[in-house]
Protein backbone atom coordinates (compact mmCIF):
# COMPACT_ATOMS: atom_id res chain seq x y z
CA UNK A 1 0.00 0.00 0.00
CA UNK A 2 1.20 3.78 -0.99
CA UNK A 3 0.09 6.61 0.62
CA UNK A 4 0.92 9.99 -0.52
CA UNK A 5 0.19 13.07 1.71
CA UNK A 6 0.19 16.90 1.16
CA UNK A 7 3.06 16.38 -1.58
CA UNK A 8 4.63 19.13 -3.73
CA UNK A 9 7.10 18.16 -6.14
CA UNK A 10 9.46 20.87 -7.69
CA UNK A 11 12.87 20.71 -9.75
CA UNK A 12 13.76 24.51 -10.29
CA UNK A 13 9.84 25.17 -9.83
CA UNK A 14 6.53 23.57 -8.40
CA UNK A 15 5.28 20.99 -11.23
CA UNK A 16 2.56 19.54 -8.99
CA UNK A 17 1.38 20.58 -5.97
CA UNK A 18 -0.53 19.42 -3.01
CA UNK A 19 -1.37 15.59 -4.20
CA UNK A 20 -2.93 13.38 -1.78
CA UNK A 21 -3.71 9.68 -2.80
CA UNK A 22 -3.65 5.95 -1.95
CA UNK A 23 -3.31 3.16 -3.14
CA UNK A 24 -4.58 -0.49 -1.81
CA UNK A 25 -3.13 -3.21 -1.84
CA UNK A 26 -5.11 -5.45 -5.11
CA UNK A 27 -5.61 -1.95 -7.05
CA UNK A 28 -4.83 -0.67 -10.15
CA UNK A 29 -4.79 3.07 -10.14
CA UNK A 30 -3.90 4.89 -13.47
CA UNK A 31 -2.13 8.62 -13.31
CA UNK A 32 -3.36 10.60 -16.38
CA UNK A 33 -2.51 13.85 -17.83
CA UNK A 34 -1.10 15.83 -20.77
CA UNK A 35 3.03 16.55 -21.61
CA UNK A 36 4.81 18.23 -18.21
CA UNK A 37 1.77 17.76 -15.83
CA UNK A 38 4.14 15.83 -13.43
CA UNK A 39 2.84 12.10 -14.20
CA UNK A 40 6.34 10.81 -13.86
CA UNK A 41 7.64 12.74 -11.13
CA UNK A 42 4.56 11.91 -9.24
CA UNK A 43 5.65 8.28 -9.75
CA UNK A 44 9.19 9.37 -9.11
CA UNK A 45 8.06 10.16 -5.65
CA UNK A 46 6.07 7.67 -4.85
CA UNK A 47 9.17 5.24 -5.21
CA UNK A 48 10.92 7.02 -3.05
CA UNK A 49 13.79 8.13 -5.62
CA UNK A 50 12.33 11.92 -6.39
CA UNK A 51 12.88 14.37 -2.87
CA UNK A 52 9.43 16.20 -2.46
CA UNK A 53 9.61 19.66 -1.58
CA UNK A 54 6.38 19.10 0.97
CA UNK A 55 4.53 16.35 2.30
CA UNK A 56 5.47 12.43 2.57
CA UNK A 57 5.17 9.27 1.05
CA UNK A 58 3.92 6.19 2.77
CA UNK A 59 5.10 2.49 1.99
CA UNK A 60 3.19 -0.75 3.44
CA UNK A 61 2.96 1.66 6.65
CA UNK A 62 6.52 2.98 7.00
CA UNK A 63 7.59 6.74 5.82
CA UNK A 64 9.76 6.01 2.46
CA UNK A 65 12.02 8.80 3.47
CA UNK A 66 13.13 6.27 6.61
CA UNK A 67 13.87 3.14 4.35
CA UNK A 68 17.47 2.45 3.30
CA UNK A 69 17.70 1.85 -0.52
CA UNK A 70 18.24 -1.87 -0.18
CA UNK A 71 15.14 -1.98 2.04
CA UNK A 72 13.05 -0.01 -0.56
CA UNK A 73 13.83 -2.25 -2.86
CA UNK A 74 12.13 -4.67 -1.47
CA UNK A 75 8.68 -2.67 -0.49
CA UNK A 76 8.17 -0.94 -4.21
CA UNK A 77 9.57 -0.57 -7.11
CA UNK A 78 9.60 1.75 -10.40
CA UNK A 79 9.62 0.48 -14.25
CA UNK A 80 10.61 3.42 -16.28
CA UNK A 81 11.01 3.34 -19.99
CA UNK A 82 14.31 5.40 -20.80
CA UNK A 83 16.40 3.44 -22.97
CA UNK A 84 20.01 2.90 -21.93
CA UNK A 85 23.26 0.71 -23.56
CA UNK A 86 23.54 -1.36 -21.21
CA UNK A 87 26.27 -3.92 -23.42
CA UNK A 88 26.79 -7.51 -23.43
CA UNK A 89 24.06 -8.89 -21.00
CA UNK A 90 21.57 -11.48 -21.66
CA UNK A 91 17.59 -11.44 -20.90
CA UNK A 92 18.02 -13.92 -18.04
CA UNK A 93 21.16 -12.02 -16.49
CA UNK A 94 19.14 -8.57 -16.52
CA UNK A 95 16.43 -10.08 -15.15
CA UNK A 96 18.01 -12.02 -12.45
CA UNK A 97 19.54 -8.38 -10.82
CA UNK A 98 16.00 -8.02 -9.80
CA UNK A 99 17.32 -10.20 -7.01
CA UNK A 100 19.62 -8.19 -6.07
CA UNK A 101 17.73 -6.28 -2.71
CA UNK A 102 18.05 -9.36 -1.18
CA UNK A 103 21.50 -9.89 -1.13
CA UNK A 104 24.49 -8.88 1.19
CA UNK A 105 27.13 -7.25 -1.25
CA UNK A 106 29.15 -9.94 -0.60
CA UNK A 107 27.32 -12.40 -1.95
CA UNK A 108 27.87 -12.29 -5.82
CA UNK A 109 25.97 -15.82 -6.26
CA UNK A 110 22.23 -16.51 -6.52
CA UNK A 111 19.84 -17.99 -3.38
CA UNK A 112 18.74 -21.14 -3.83
CA UNK A 113 14.92 -19.67 -5.06
CA UNK A 114 16.40 -16.62 -7.05
CA UNK A 115 16.58 -19.27 -10.70
CA UNK A 116 12.99 -20.04 -10.06
CA UNK A 117 11.71 -16.79 -9.51
CA UNK A 118 14.03 -15.29 -12.79
CA UNK A 119 12.35 -18.02 -14.65
CA UNK A 120 8.53 -17.02 -13.29
CA UNK A 121 9.11 -13.47 -14.29
CA UNK A 122 10.27 -14.73 -17.40
CA UNK A 123 7.78 -16.70 -17.95
CA UNK A 124 4.88 -14.12 -17.15
CA UNK A 125 6.33 -11.76 -19.37
CA UNK A 126 6.48 -14.32 -22.21
CA UNK A 127 10.29 -14.10 -22.75
CA UNK A 128 11.43 -17.50 -21.58
CA UNK A 129 12.30 -18.15 -25.11
CA UNK A 130 14.14 -15.09 -25.44
CA UNK A 131 16.11 -15.88 -21.84
CA UNK A 132 19.49 -15.95 -23.53
CA UNK A 133 19.02 -13.55 -26.56
CA UNK A 134 21.16 -10.55 -25.74
CA UNK A 135 19.62 -7.06 -24.76
CA UNK A 136 20.64 -5.16 -27.24
CA UNK A 137 19.23 -7.63 -29.96
CA UNK A 138 15.76 -7.62 -28.67
CA UNK A 139 13.41 -4.47 -30.15
CA UNK A 140 11.90 -2.00 -28.23
CA UNK A 141 8.80 -3.55 -27.30
CA UNK A 142 10.89 -6.59 -26.20
CA UNK A 143 13.17 -5.22 -23.78
CA UNK A 144 10.14 -3.18 -22.31
CA UNK A 145 9.04 -6.42 -21.34
CA UNK A 146 12.74 -6.94 -19.78
CA UNK A 147 12.34 -4.07 -17.43
CA UNK A 148 8.61 -5.51 -16.34
CA UNK A 149 10.32 -8.91 -15.56
CA UNK A 150 12.81 -7.57 -14.21
CA UNK A 151 10.63 -5.74 -11.55
CA UNK A 152 8.65 -9.04 -11.04
CA UNK A 153 11.91 -10.81 -9.75
CA UNK A 154 12.04 -7.72 -7.78
CA UNK A 155 9.31 -9.21 -5.89
CA UNK A 156 8.44 -5.64 -4.59
CA UNK A 157 4.62 -5.59 -3.47
CA UNK A 158 3.96 -2.08 -4.89
CA UNK A 159 4.93 -1.89 -8.58
CA UNK A 160 4.77 1.26 -10.69
CA UNK A 161 5.17 1.80 -13.89
CA UNK A 162 5.92 4.71 -16.09
CA UNK A 163 4.47 4.40 -19.52
CA UNK A 164 4.38 0.49 -19.64
CA UNK A 165 2.83 0.21 -23.24
CA UNK A 166 4.41 2.79 -25.06
CA UNK A 167 6.74 0.52 -26.61
CA UNK A 168 4.40 -2.07 -27.34
CA UNK A 169 1.92 -2.87 -30.39
CA UNK A 170 -1.96 -2.96 -29.65
CA UNK A 171 -1.86 -6.89 -28.43
CA UNK A 172 1.06 -6.63 -26.34
CA UNK A 173 -0.05 -3.64 -24.64
CA UNK A 174 -3.29 -5.35 -23.81
CA UNK A 175 -1.14 -8.09 -22.64
CA UNK A 176 0.49 -5.94 -20.66
CA UNK A 177 -2.00 -4.55 -18.60
CA UNK A 178 -3.83 -7.65 -18.36
CA UNK A 179 -0.49 -8.80 -16.32
CA UNK A 180 -0.49 -5.89 -14.40
CA UNK A 181 -4.29 -6.21 -13.58
CA UNK A 182 -3.46 -9.74 -12.47
CA UNK A 183 -0.90 -8.39 -9.92
CA UNK A 184 -2.82 -6.50 -8.13
CA UNK A 185 -5.67 -9.10 -7.87
CA UNK A 186 -2.66 -11.37 -6.50
CA UNK A 187 -2.19 -9.02 -4.11
CA UNK A 188 -0.12 -6.30 -5.39
CA UNK A 189 -0.59 -2.39 -5.38
CA UNK A 190 -0.16 -1.48 -8.64
CA UNK A 191 0.36 2.12 -10.38
CA UNK A 192 0.69 3.05 -14.33
CA UNK A 193 1.01 6.13 -15.66
CA UNK A 194 -0.58 5.94 -19.13
CA UNK A 195 -1.30 8.80 -21.74
CA UNK A 196 -3.99 6.01 -23.59
CA UNK A 197 -7.03 7.42 -21.78
CA UNK A 198 -8.91 4.37 -22.99
CA UNK A 199 -6.75 2.17 -21.82
CA UNK A 200 -7.01 3.46 -18.50
CA UNK A 201 -9.87 3.43 -18.16
CA UNK A 202 -10.34 -0.31 -19.41
CA UNK A 203 -7.80 -1.91 -16.72
CA UNK A 204 -7.84 0.97 -14.29
CA UNK A 205 -9.53 0.41 -10.84
CA UNK A 206 -9.20 4.76 -10.14
CA UNK A 207 -7.67 6.98 -12.52
CA UNK A 208 -6.12 10.31 -11.38
CA UNK A 209 -5.89 13.28 -13.23
CA UNK A 210 -3.29 16.14 -13.24
CA UNK A 211 -3.20 19.10 -15.02
CA UNK A 212 -2.25 22.73 -14.56
CA UNK A 213 -0.04 21.61 -11.82
CA UNK A 214 -2.48 20.04 -9.38
CA UNK A 215 -4.18 16.72 -9.22
CA UNK A 216 -8.20 17.36 -10.66
CA UNK A 217 -9.39 14.47 -9.69
CA UNK A 218 -9.00 10.95 -8.09
CA UNK A 219 -11.68 8.18 -8.57
CA UNK A 220 -13.11 5.56 -10.60
CA UNK A 221 -13.20 6.10 -14.42
CA UNK A 222 -17.15 7.02 -14.60
CA UNK A 223 -16.56 9.79 -12.30
CA UNK A 224 -12.96 11.12 -13.94
CA UNK A 225 -14.34 10.57 -17.56
CA UNK A 226 -16.01 13.62 -17.40
CA UNK A 227 -16.23 16.10 -20.38
CA UNK A 228 -15.45 19.41 -18.78
CA UNK A 229 -12.80 17.85 -16.39
CA UNK A 230 -10.70 16.14 -18.94
CA UNK A 231 -11.14 19.20 -21.10
CA UNK A 232 -9.69 21.58 -18.51
CA UNK A 233 -7.04 18.91 -17.77
CA UNK A 234 -5.81 18.95 -21.26
CA UNK A 235 -6.64 22.37 -22.03
CA UNK A 236 -8.40 21.33 -25.41
CA UNK A 237 -12.35 19.94 -26.04
CA UNK A 238 -12.95 16.39 -25.14
CA UNK A 239 -15.68 14.45 -26.14
CA UNK A 240 -16.23 10.96 -24.17
CA UNK A 241 -18.86 8.34 -25.14
CA UNK A 242 -20.35 4.57 -23.43
CA UNK A 243 -19.83 2.46 -26.51
CA UNK A 244 -20.93 -1.12 -25.72
CA UNK A 245 -20.10 -0.50 -22.02
CA UNK A 246 -16.97 1.08 -22.63
CA UNK A 247 -15.82 4.16 -21.57
CA UNK A 248 -14.26 6.26 -24.40
CA UNK A 249 -12.39 9.74 -24.84
CA UNK A 250 -10.96 11.36 -27.87
CA UNK A 251 -10.63 15.09 -28.62
CA UNK A 252 -13.62 16.27 -30.42
CA UNK A 253 -13.59 16.89 -33.85
CA UNK A 254 -12.43 20.38 -35.32
CA UNK A 255 -14.73 21.82 -36.84
CA UNK A 256 -13.91 21.35 -40.45
CA UNK A 257 -14.26 17.64 -39.41
CA UNK A 258 -17.34 18.15 -38.05
CA UNK A 259 -18.28 19.50 -41.47
CA UNK A 260 -17.39 16.60 -43.38
CA UNK A 261 -19.41 14.41 -41.12
CA UNK B 1 31.20 -16.47 -22.95
CA UNK B 2 28.63 -17.14 -19.08
CA UNK B 3 30.21 -21.07 -19.37
CA UNK B 4 33.67 -20.45 -20.71
CA UNK B 5 34.51 -17.63 -18.55
CA UNK B 6 36.17 -19.94 -15.88
CA UNK B 7 38.20 -20.66 -18.77
CA UNK B 8 39.00 -17.13 -19.87
CA UNK B 9 40.08 -16.81 -16.05
CA UNK B 10 42.10 -19.61 -16.19
CA UNK B 11 43.77 -18.98 -19.74
CA UNK B 12 44.44 -15.55 -17.84
CA UNK B 13 45.88 -17.06 -14.89
CA UNK B 14 48.08 -19.26 -17.00
CA UNK B 15 49.10 -15.97 -18.99
CA UNK B 16 50.68 -14.44 -15.83
CA UNK B 17 52.36 -17.35 -14.73
CA UNK B 18 54.21 -16.73 -18.40
CA UNK B 19 54.28 -12.88 -17.82
CA UNK B 20 56.09 -13.90 -14.60
CA UNK B 21 58.61 -16.47 -15.90
CA UNK B 22 59.33 -13.98 -18.82
CA UNK B 23 60.29 -11.09 -15.86
CA UNK B 24 62.50 -13.26 -14.00
CA UNK B 25 64.23 -14.77 -17.37
CA UNK B 26 64.84 -11.46 -18.73
CA UNK B 27 67.15 -8.26 -18.46
CA UNK B 28 70.70 -7.64 -18.68
CA UNK B 29 72.09 -11.31 -17.77
CA UNK B 30 69.28 -13.70 -18.81
CA UNK B 31 68.20 -17.17 -16.77
CA UNK B 32 67.12 -20.67 -18.00
CA UNK B 33 64.03 -21.73 -17.17
CA UNK B 34 65.91 -24.39 -14.91
CA UNK B 35 67.87 -21.56 -12.86
CA UNK B 36 64.79 -19.73 -12.34
CA UNK B 37 62.93 -22.57 -10.25
CA UNK B 38 66.16 -23.74 -8.83
CA UNK B 39 66.23 -19.86 -7.48
CA UNK B 40 63.21 -19.96 -5.78
CA UNK B 41 63.47 -23.63 -4.09
CA UNK B 42 66.36 -22.29 -2.95
CA UNK B 43 65.75 -18.76 -1.56
CA UNK B 44 68.71 -19.02 0.79
CA UNK B 45 71.44 -19.95 -1.70
CA UNK B 46 74.37 -18.02 -2.32
CA UNK B 47 75.20 -16.75 -5.46
CA UNK B 48 74.55 -14.11 -8.40
CA UNK B 49 71.04 -15.57 -9.53
CA UNK B 50 69.86 -15.64 -6.17
CA UNK B 51 70.78 -12.10 -5.37
CA UNK B 52 69.48 -10.85 -8.40
CA UNK B 53 65.99 -12.72 -8.81
CA UNK B 54 65.68 -12.32 -4.75
CA UNK B 55 66.79 -8.97 -4.39
CA UNK B 56 66.09 -7.16 -7.95
CA UNK B 57 63.53 -9.41 -10.33
CA UNK B 58 61.22 -10.97 -8.01
CA UNK B 59 60.13 -7.75 -6.17
CA UNK B 60 60.45 -5.79 -9.47
CA UNK B 61 57.53 -8.41 -10.75
CA UNK B 62 55.81 -8.47 -7.36
CA UNK B 63 55.68 -4.20 -8.00
CA UNK B 64 54.62 -4.34 -11.44
CA UNK B 65 51.56 -7.04 -10.76
CA UNK B 66 50.72 -4.74 -8.53
CA UNK B 67 50.67 -1.79 -10.21
CA UNK B 68 49.44 -3.46 -13.13
CA UNK B 69 46.82 -5.06 -11.70
CA UNK B 70 45.89 -1.92 -9.27
CA UNK B 71 45.41 0.37 -11.86
CA UNK B 72 43.48 -2.16 -14.34
CA UNK B 73 41.05 -2.99 -11.58
CA UNK B 74 40.64 1.82 -10.64
CA UNK B 75 40.30 1.68 -14.72
CA UNK B 76 37.68 -0.85 -14.65
CA UNK B 77 35.72 0.45 -11.56
CA UNK B 78 35.88 4.54 -12.92
CA UNK B 79 34.53 3.51 -16.28
CA UNK B 80 31.92 1.45 -14.91
CA UNK B 81 31.15 4.43 -12.84
CA UNK B 82 30.97 6.72 -15.39
CA UNK B 83 29.38 4.46 -18.31
CA UNK B 84 32.62 5.82 -20.27
CA UNK B 85 34.82 3.32 -22.08
CA UNK B 86 37.23 5.90 -22.46
CA UNK B 87 37.94 7.15 -18.83
CA UNK B 88 41.14 6.22 -17.23
CA UNK B 89 42.19 6.07 -13.49
CA UNK B 90 44.40 9.24 -13.37
CA UNK B 91 40.48 11.26 -14.72
CA UNK B 92 40.69 12.04 -10.50
CA UNK B 93 43.71 13.99 -11.27
CA UNK B 94 45.95 11.65 -8.77
CA UNK B 95 48.91 11.23 -11.17
CA UNK B 96 48.92 14.61 -11.41
CA UNK B 97 49.01 15.74 -8.28
CA UNK B 98 51.35 12.65 -7.26
CA UNK B 99 53.62 14.46 -10.10
CA UNK B 100 53.49 17.80 -8.86
CA UNK B 101 54.39 16.61 -5.52
CA UNK B 102 57.46 14.24 -6.58
CA UNK B 103 58.70 17.40 -8.64
CA UNK B 104 58.83 19.67 -5.60
CA UNK B 105 60.33 16.81 -3.46
CA UNK B 106 63.25 16.10 -5.78
CA UNK B 107 63.73 19.77 -6.20
CA UNK B 108 63.64 20.32 -2.72
CA UNK B 109 65.91 17.65 -2.35
CA UNK B 110 64.16 15.27 -0.03
CA UNK B 111 65.77 12.05 0.12
CA UNK B 112 64.47 9.02 -2.71
CA UNK B 113 63.22 6.91 0.27
CA UNK B 114 60.81 9.88 0.74
CA UNK B 115 59.30 9.73 -2.85
CA UNK B 116 56.63 6.73 -1.97
CA UNK B 117 55.12 8.51 1.02
CA UNK B 118 55.15 11.69 -1.12
CA UNK B 119 53.69 10.51 -3.97
CA UNK B 120 51.15 7.99 -1.87
CA UNK B 121 50.27 11.60 0.16
CA UNK B 122 49.81 13.88 -2.99
CA UNK B 123 47.52 11.50 -5.25
CA UNK B 124 45.36 10.42 -2.45
CA UNK B 125 44.86 14.53 -1.20
CA UNK B 126 44.49 15.20 -4.88
CA UNK B 127 41.57 12.67 -5.41
CA UNK B 128 39.98 13.72 -2.17
CA UNK B 129 40.02 17.09 -3.64
CA UNK B 130 38.21 16.51 -6.46
CA UNK B 131 35.95 14.38 -4.47
CA UNK B 132 35.54 17.73 -2.00
CA UNK B 133 35.06 20.03 -4.98
CA UNK B 134 32.23 17.42 -6.76
CA UNK B 135 29.82 17.53 -3.66
CA UNK B 136 26.11 18.69 -4.49
CA UNK B 137 23.32 19.13 -2.20
CA UNK B 138 22.29 15.74 -3.11
CA UNK B 139 25.75 13.88 -3.42
CA UNK B 140 28.48 13.15 -5.74
CA UNK B 141 27.99 14.65 -8.93
CA UNK B 142 30.12 12.15 -11.89
CA UNK B 143 29.87 15.22 -14.16
CA UNK B 144 31.35 17.54 -11.55
CA UNK B 145 34.33 14.90 -10.50
CA UNK B 146 35.20 14.67 -13.87
CA UNK B 147 35.48 18.90 -14.52
CA UNK B 148 37.09 19.01 -11.57
CA UNK B 149 39.61 15.99 -12.11
CA UNK B 150 40.51 17.81 -15.63
CA UNK B 151 40.85 21.20 -13.95
CA UNK B 152 43.46 19.97 -10.99
CA UNK B 153 45.06 17.61 -13.76
CA UNK B 154 45.60 20.76 -16.02
CA UNK B 155 46.67 22.71 -13.26
CA UNK B 156 49.14 20.36 -11.41
CA UNK B 157 50.28 19.64 -15.04
CA UNK B 158 51.68 23.39 -15.73
CA UNK B 159 52.90 23.66 -11.76
CA UNK B 160 55.29 20.72 -12.46
CA UNK B 161 56.62 21.94 -15.52
CA UNK B 162 57.19 24.88 -14.08
CA UNK B 163 59.28 22.84 -10.84
CA UNK B 164 61.12 21.37 -13.98
CA UNK B 165 62.02 24.69 -15.77
CA UNK B 166 62.76 26.42 -12.73
CA UNK B 167 64.99 24.08 -11.62
CA UNK B 168 68.49 25.59 -11.87
CA UNK B 169 70.08 22.09 -12.06
CA UNK B 170 70.04 19.52 -14.88
CA UNK B 171 70.17 16.32 -13.00
CA UNK B 172 67.27 17.53 -10.91
CA UNK B 173 65.42 17.99 -13.53
CA UNK B 174 66.22 14.29 -15.39
CA UNK B 175 65.50 12.93 -12.43
CA UNK B 176 61.89 14.81 -12.09
CA UNK B 177 61.39 13.92 -16.03
CA UNK B 178 62.43 9.96 -15.32
CA UNK B 179 60.25 9.93 -12.72
CA UNK B 180 57.59 10.99 -14.72
CA UNK B 181 58.14 8.66 -17.25
CA UNK B 182 57.00 5.99 -15.10
CA UNK B 183 59.77 2.98 -13.98
CA UNK B 184 60.11 0.10 -11.67
CA UNK B 185 63.28 0.61 -11.47
CA UNK B 186 64.98 0.65 -7.74
CA UNK B 187 62.80 -0.26 -5.78
CA UNK B 188 62.39 -3.42 -3.53
CA UNK B 189 60.22 -5.41 -1.52
CA UNK B 190 60.36 -2.44 1.47
CA UNK B 191 58.57 -0.55 -0.96
CA UNK B 192 56.10 -2.91 -1.25
CA UNK B 193 54.55 -2.97 2.01
CA UNK B 194 52.47 0.32 2.01
CA UNK B 195 51.53 -0.11 -0.94
CA UNK B 196 50.08 -3.38 -1.44
CA UNK B 197 48.41 -2.06 1.97
CA UNK B 198 46.22 0.53 0.12
CA UNK B 199 46.24 -1.67 -2.97
CA UNK B 200 43.93 -4.61 -0.63
CA UNK B 201 42.33 -1.95 0.90
CA UNK B 202 41.31 -0.55 -2.53
CA UNK B 203 40.40 -3.82 -3.49
CA UNK B 204 37.98 -4.49 -0.62
CA UNK B 205 35.77 -0.92 -1.72
CA UNK B 206 35.79 -2.14 -5.30
CA UNK B 207 34.78 -5.75 -4.41
CA UNK B 208 31.88 -3.43 -2.10
CA UNK B 209 31.13 -1.70 -5.02
CA UNK B 210 30.51 -4.55 -7.70
CA UNK B 211 27.09 -5.08 -7.11
CA UNK B 212 25.63 -2.27 -7.48
CA UNK B 213 27.76 -1.46 -11.00
CA UNK B 214 26.34 -3.96 -12.07
CA UNK B 215 22.98 -3.30 -11.60
CA UNK B 216 23.96 0.49 -12.94
CA UNK B 217 25.03 -0.93 -16.33
CA UNK B 218 20.87 -0.78 -16.13
CA UNK B 219 21.25 2.60 -16.04
CA UNK B 220 21.28 4.68 -13.18
CA UNK B 221 17.57 4.80 -12.77
CA UNK B 222 16.72 1.27 -13.01
CA UNK B 223 19.89 0.92 -10.30
CA UNK B 224 17.94 3.18 -8.00
CA UNK B 225 14.79 1.20 -8.22
CA UNK B 226 16.96 -1.43 -7.21
CA UNK B 227 17.54 0.13 -4.16
CA UNK B 228 21.29 1.10 -5.18
CA UNK B 229 22.48 4.09 -3.09
CA UNK B 230 24.28 6.29 -6.30
CA UNK B 231 26.01 8.29 -3.38
CA UNK B 232 27.15 5.65 -1.50
CA UNK B 233 28.50 3.51 -4.51
CA UNK B 234 30.12 7.22 -6.29
CA UNK B 235 31.99 7.07 -2.59
CA UNK B 236 33.55 3.57 -2.73
CA UNK B 237 34.45 3.69 -6.00
CA UNK B 238 36.30 6.72 -5.92
CA UNK B 239 37.64 6.42 -2.60
CA UNK B 240 38.63 2.74 -4.09
CA UNK B 241 40.10 3.86 -6.98
CA UNK B 242 42.12 6.65 -5.16
CA UNK B 243 43.68 4.08 -3.02
CA UNK B 244 44.17 1.78 -6.19
CA UNK B 245 45.68 4.74 -7.99
CA UNK B 246 48.33 5.99 -5.05
CA UNK B 247 49.28 2.55 -4.39
CA UNK B 248 50.59 2.49 -7.67
CA UNK B 249 51.95 6.15 -8.42
CA UNK B 250 53.82 5.58 -5.15
CA UNK B 251 55.71 2.93 -6.77
CA UNK B 252 55.56 3.55 -10.38
CA UNK B 253 55.89 6.83 -11.03
CA UNK B 254 53.00 7.63 -13.69
CA UNK B 255 52.48 4.79 -15.87
CA UNK B 256 49.74 5.43 -18.48
CA UNK B 257 47.04 3.95 -20.86
CA UNK B 258 47.33 0.53 -18.86
CA UNK B 259 44.36 1.68 -16.80
CA UNK B 260 42.63 2.37 -19.75
CA UNK B 261 43.13 -0.32 -22.29
CA UNK B 262 43.05 -3.31 -19.92
CA UNK B 263 39.39 -3.00 -18.73
CA UNK B 264 38.91 -3.05 -22.73
CA UNK B 265 40.82 -6.26 -23.42
CA UNK B 266 39.00 -8.16 -20.44
CA UNK B 267 35.50 -7.07 -21.64
CA UNK B 268 36.65 -8.35 -24.92
CA UNK B 269 37.62 -11.69 -23.41
CA UNK B 270 34.80 -12.03 -20.75
CA UNK B 271 32.46 -10.37 -20.97
CA UNK B 272 30.49 -7.20 -19.41
CA UNK B 273 29.88 -8.80 -16.21
CA UNK B 274 31.74 -6.55 -13.70
CA UNK B 275 32.44 -8.76 -11.15
CA UNK B 276 34.20 -10.72 -13.93
CA UNK B 277 35.80 -7.81 -14.66
CA UNK B 278 37.40 -6.71 -11.47
CA UNK B 279 38.31 -10.36 -10.53
CA UNK B 280 40.39 -10.78 -14.58
CA UNK B 281 41.93 -7.19 -14.77
CA UNK B 282 44.16 -8.36 -11.93
CA UNK B 283 45.78 -10.70 -13.83
CA UNK B 284 45.34 -9.26 -17.15
CA UNK B 285 46.79 -6.22 -15.68
CA UNK B 286 50.14 -7.77 -14.02
CA UNK B 287 50.59 -10.07 -17.09
CA UNK B 288 50.49 -6.88 -19.53
CA UNK B 289 53.00 -4.89 -16.95
CA UNK B 290 55.27 -7.57 -15.71
CA UNK B 291 56.10 -8.68 -19.40
CA UNK B 292 56.24 -4.62 -20.12
CA UNK B 293 58.99 -4.02 -17.98
CA UNK B 294 61.13 -6.58 -19.31
CA UNK B 295 60.94 -5.47 -22.23
CA UNK B 296 61.45 -2.15 -20.87
CA UNK B 297 64.87 -3.21 -19.54
CA UNK B 298 65.70 -6.07 -21.90
CA UNK B 299 65.78 -4.07 -25.33
CA UNK B 300 69.16 -1.15 -24.56
CA UNK B 301 70.46 -3.23 -21.55
CA UNK B 302 72.11 -1.62 -19.38
CA UNK B 303 69.76 1.58 -19.97
CA UNK B 304 66.37 1.16 -19.26
CA UNK B 305 63.07 2.59 -21.56
CA UNK B 306 60.73 4.15 -19.35
CA UNK B 307 58.33 2.55 -18.63
CA UNK B 308 55.42 4.72 -19.13
CA UNK B 309 56.75 5.71 -22.18
CA UNK B 310 57.07 2.37 -23.72
CA UNK B 311 53.28 1.71 -22.69
CA UNK B 312 52.27 4.96 -23.62
CA UNK B 313 53.94 4.02 -27.18
CA UNK B 314 52.09 1.00 -27.53
CA UNK B 315 49.00 2.72 -25.98
CA UNK B 316 48.32 5.59 -27.87
CA UNK B 317 47.25 3.39 -30.84
CA UNK B 318 45.01 1.21 -28.94
CA UNK B 319 43.54 4.21 -27.25
CA UNK B 320 42.96 6.02 -31.29
CA UNK B 321 41.79 2.98 -31.99
CA UNK B 322 39.58 2.37 -29.25
CA UNK B 323 38.18 6.25 -29.81
CA UNK B 324 37.58 6.08 -33.46
CA UNK B 325 35.24 2.59 -32.76
CA UNK B 326 33.36 4.21 -30.63
CA UNK B 327 32.57 7.37 -32.48
CA UNK B 328 31.35 5.37 -35.75
CA UNK B 329 29.14 3.32 -33.26
CA UNK B 330 27.98 6.48 -31.76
Amino acid sequence: MIEARALTLAYTSVVLEDVTLSVRTGELLAIVGPNGAGKSTLLRALAGIQTPLRGTVSVDGEHIAHMAPQTRAKHVTLVEVDEVTVGEMTVREAVALGRLPYRPWWRWSQAANDEAIVAGALERTDLAAQADRQIEALSSGERQRVWVALALAQQAPNLLFDEPTSHLDLRHATRMLSLLRELASDGAAVVIVVHDLNLAAAHADRIALLGTGRMLACDVPEQVFVEDLLSTAYSTPIVVRRIDGMLLAGPAAPPARRMLL
Amino acid sequence: MTRSRPIVLAAMLVMLAVAVAVGAASGSVAYSPATIVDTVLHPHASGQASLVLWSLRFPRIAIAALVGGALSVAGTLMQDLLGNPLVDPYLTGASAGAAFAIALAIAGGIPAAAYSAVALGASLATTLLVAALSRTGTGLSVERMIVAGIALSSLFAGLTTLVILWTPSSPVSLNILAWLGGSLAGHGWSDLRWAALYAAAGMVLALAAIPALNAMRLGVRRAQALGVDLDRTRWLVVIATCLLTSAAVSVSGIIGFIGLIVPHIVRAAIGHDVRWNVVAAVPTGAAILIVADAVARSVAPPTELPLGILLSLLGVPAFLYLATRRAKVA
